[in-house]
């Protein structure tokens, strides 16, 4: 198999650019609709969610499922009407609330228990950030996606030349971008939300995706070094063949965990399963398809420009 | 082949100690995991204080221990976060309620004056209060009946209730308190604890000790209601008490002990309201279900690259199977040694990186075969794909890395977890890939003649391409 990336450049570049537009609108929507362009979990805004299970759940001698119009009422008797909930297997209760403090959470508790049934103490789950809390672990997250960008921006500056990094860095902003637009989409279609392991998914996937493109960069410097003669076009073709099956598996023998986790790993590590996929098969497509023709795009200038450059 | 031999002996040494360091060391697992809440307490400042400095935020610390040790869990944690938290851990309390309640609030430190006529009493209750606590600190060590824990709490609530009657309040609290630290006495064989009043206190602390100099009644000293020290007043002081805002406690302290009261006193005369702002509470059985679900999906993710690589890359893939399987065996043996606690994103990030781990065994395989390709013999191809293949493995494991230092420098507690399983991981496949998988990997092709013959075991197709091994051709090798 041999694929030509150059030739079709401009495929590649238009698709991805598709891609982009498409989430950016999805995060401009997002943002007339609620103000953010994700949909971000309690992590970020704070509030509270408490999840219950009915004490008959794990003896299996439950009578009818939760009815949500009944735990809706409680709700607003309580005054929690715009709270979210949801059933999981018909007998837990999944409740999110504005941050409720101590008494508060108490008494929705008690009266949830003399209107729906007893629950189980050692199923529950309980989650309370509060808005400051929430605040801080966004900037941080913010904050260490930034650095690790400046980080491995650094390094690859000093592993490469200076357009080598600027590009792997491109690569990189359109795998974030890529990932997060499309979690905008799933936001607006089925109200996923983004919590603070999806921050720590962006930040895992910067560091492997950039992987793939250091690892064809390499090949390429090699390839010019070795075959002076030959045009960009052909050194960057050629390098990407001969790494292309390594990237492919590379990028499938960490799928396939994922994927793993993503059906088996349960609710909480769902999402940043397949974040972390999206991330990853995105990196591996802009290490093969955008990275290296854009660096043969660049060094194809005219020749004028080049002479500037202390190669 | 000598070498071999020793990185050998040096694979088997590590496969054996890391077996003896998990069946010694158990993996810690995180609250997400076992089951129990885990608060966020915020320290907040107040319009005199607005600034809360790291020593202001250790003797907070104590005021919160002192509590957490009031509730009764065995083995809690209690840490200082950043420049205004405290985490506390409290495993298997699924109902939080008494602790939020407990946890929150202001320190209370009251200075109070033992009643006349109570000495015997206060004699006999002190030294059950004492009991009870030391019994307290043993149980809470070791994961004994809850109920047992629980009901000698129940018993020394009651010996402090009943100590509290003993002793009527003067006016006289940590508001006054402005400072409190452990000094060495002036003989210079022993500590004590020097305290120092603001004015009003001064004045009051004089009052107090002038009528209790000389009677043997002592000062109860009470951080939020729970007697922490009743120092007697020498009689030299009846005439006019301590005067000048200023005094000593002495007695049989060492610098420890000292430092301990000391910080306890100061924790008390802090005015921080103290708030809890994150909750995190997860049920036992939900906890196990987390547990049972990632197991399973790490052994399906772990099968699925195993055989991915042995279908792909044949009998290399086989030896990276092998180095993987001691990978796996090494970072979990690293997480027990380092002591990291295990949280499910902690286990996410051990998964992901069997996946990663696998990279630099794809890449130097990769080069091998274009090396067989090329023509060169399977020895040079095998040395060749390592070494070249070195370059890419450095940069890609170093980048990994990068994030993973800005994860855990930034990232709150279940982030760290992630970061630190992966780091170890990013660490521990690039030891095994470039030791195990390349020592096994020339064992067998130095080490089986028949191997050498065999190139098609490394390569599919390669017997049509020219080997060239001890000058025979590829067609008298197939023979």
């Amino acid at each position: 198999m041999k694929i030509n990336v150059i030739k079709r450049e401009r495929l590649w570049w238009a698709s991805s650019v598709f891609i982009i537009a498409f989430g950016l609108i999805a995060m401009a929507v997002s943002w007339s609709m609620i103000g953010t362009p994700l949909k971000p979990s309690l992590d970020f805004i704070g509030g509270t969610r408490l999840q219950l299970q009915l004490e008959c759940a794990a003896s299996k001698s439950c009578q009818d499922p939760i009815d949500v119009a009944k735990v809706r009422e409680v709700l607003e008797e309580e005054g929690l009407g715009g709270s979210g909930i949801q059933i999981i297997e018909d007998y837990t209760l999944s409740i999110r609330s504005k941050t409720l403090d101590v008494a508060e959470r108490t008494k929705l508790q008690e009266v949830l228990t003399e209107k729906i049934g007893n629950f189980n103490p050692q199923t529950i789950q309980i989650d309370t950030v509060g808005p400051t809390i929430g605040q801080e672990l966004f900037t941080s997250g913010l904050l260490a996606l930034i650095l690790s960008f400046v980080g491995i921006a650094v390094y690859l500056n000093f592993r490469f030349q200076a357009d080598y990094a600027f590009f792997a860095i491109v690569a990189l902003f359109h795998d974030v971008l890529l990932t997060v637009g499309i979690f905008a989409i799933l936001g607006l279609t089925i109200g996923v939300e983004v919590d603070s392991l999806f921050l720590v998914a962006l930040l895992t996937i910067i560091g492997f995706s950039v992987n793939d493109t250091v690892v064809i960069y390499d090949r390429i410097r090699e390839n010019l070094e070795k075959y002076p003669d030959e045009s960009i076009n052909d050194v960057v073709d050629d390098s990407v063949n001969q790494t292309l099956t390594r990237s492919i598996n590379t990028t499938s023998t960490t799928l396939l965990p994922l994927i793993a986790i993503f059906f088996f790993g349960g609710e909480t590590l769902k999402y940043f399963a397949l974040a972390l996929i999206i991330g990853f098969v995105t990196g591996a497509y802009s290490s093969i398809f955008i990275s290296s023709t854009l660096l043969a795009w660049w060094r194809n200038r005219p020749l004028k420009l080049r002479q500037n450059e202390p190669n | 082949m000598q070498k071999q031999r020793w990185l050998i002996a040096l694979i088997l040494a590590l496969v054996v100690g890391s077996f003896v360091v998990l069946f010694e060391l158990p993996l810690q697992l995180g609250l997400d995991l076992r089951g129990g809440a885990q608060l966020t307490m915020e320290v907040q400042p107040t319009k005199e204080v607005t600034q809360i400095k790291s020593e202001d935020l250790a003797a907070v610390k104590t005021v919160i221990e002192n509590r957490v040790n009031a509730l009764g869990v065995s083995e809690p944690l209690v840490q200082t976060v950043g420049q205004d938290k405290i985490l506390v851990q409290l495993p298997g309390v699924t109902n939080p309620e008494q602790a939020e309640r407990i946890l929150g609030g202001t320190a209370q430190l009251e200075f109070r004056e033992q009643k006349q006529g109570t000495e015997g009493e206060f004699q006999a209750e002190y030294s059950i209060k004492r009991q009870l606590e030391a019994q307290s600190v043993f149980l809470r060590k070791q994961n004994v009946d809850p109920t047992k824990l629980t009901e000698l709490i129940q018993s020394l609530e009651g010996s402090n209730q009943a100590l509290l009657k003993l002793f009527e309040p003067v006016g006289l609290t940590g508001k006054n308190l402005k400072d409190a630290r452990p000094a060495p006495t002036q003989a210079g064989n022993a500590w004590e604890v020097a305290i120092r009043f603001d004015d009003v206190g001064g004045q009051k602390f004089a009052e107090l000790t002038k009528n209790l100099a000389g009677t043997g009644r002592s000062i109860g000293i009470f951080l939020d209601n729970s007697l922490v020290s009743a120092p007697v007043v020498g009689v030299e002081f009846a005439s006019t008490g301590i005067s000048g805002g200023s005094a000593v406690i002495t007695g049989n302290f060492t610098v420890e002990t000292a430092n301990d009261l000391a910080v306890q006193l100061r924790g008390g005369s802090l005015p921080f309201p103290v708030k809890v702002v994150e909750n995190r509470t997860v049920g036992a059985t939900l906890g196990q279900d987390s547990i049972r679900r990632s197991i399973i999906a790490g052994a399906a993710g772990l099968a699925l690259v195993l055989i991915f690589m042995a279908v792909y890359y044949r009998l290399p893939g086989v030896i990276a199977d092998v180095s993987l399987l001691i990978y796996a065996l090494l970072s979990l043996a690293a997480f027990a040694l380092i002591g990291v606690t295990l949280t499910l994103p902690g286990i996410a990030g051990f998964i992901l990186s069997i996946g990663m781990a696998v990279d630099a065994n794809v890449l130097i395989f990769e080069r091998t075969r274009e090396e067989l390709r090329a023509g060169n013999t399977l020895y040079r191809s095998v040395e060749g794909g390592f070494y070249r293949a070195f370059s890419s493995i450095l940069d890609s494991n170093v980048t990994t890395l990068i994030s993973c230092g800005a994860l855990f420098w930034l990232g709150s507690g279940l982030v760290k977890g992630f970061a630190l399983t992966l780091a170890i991981g990013v660490a521990v496949s690039m030891f095994t890939a470039l030791t195990c998988s390349r020592t096994f990997l020339l064992m067998v092709v130095l080490g089986v003649p028949g191997i050498r013959q065999k190139p098609e075991l490394f390569c599919p197709n390669i017997s049509n391409l020219a080997i060239a091994e001890n000058g025979t051709s590829p067609n008298a090798a197939k023979s």
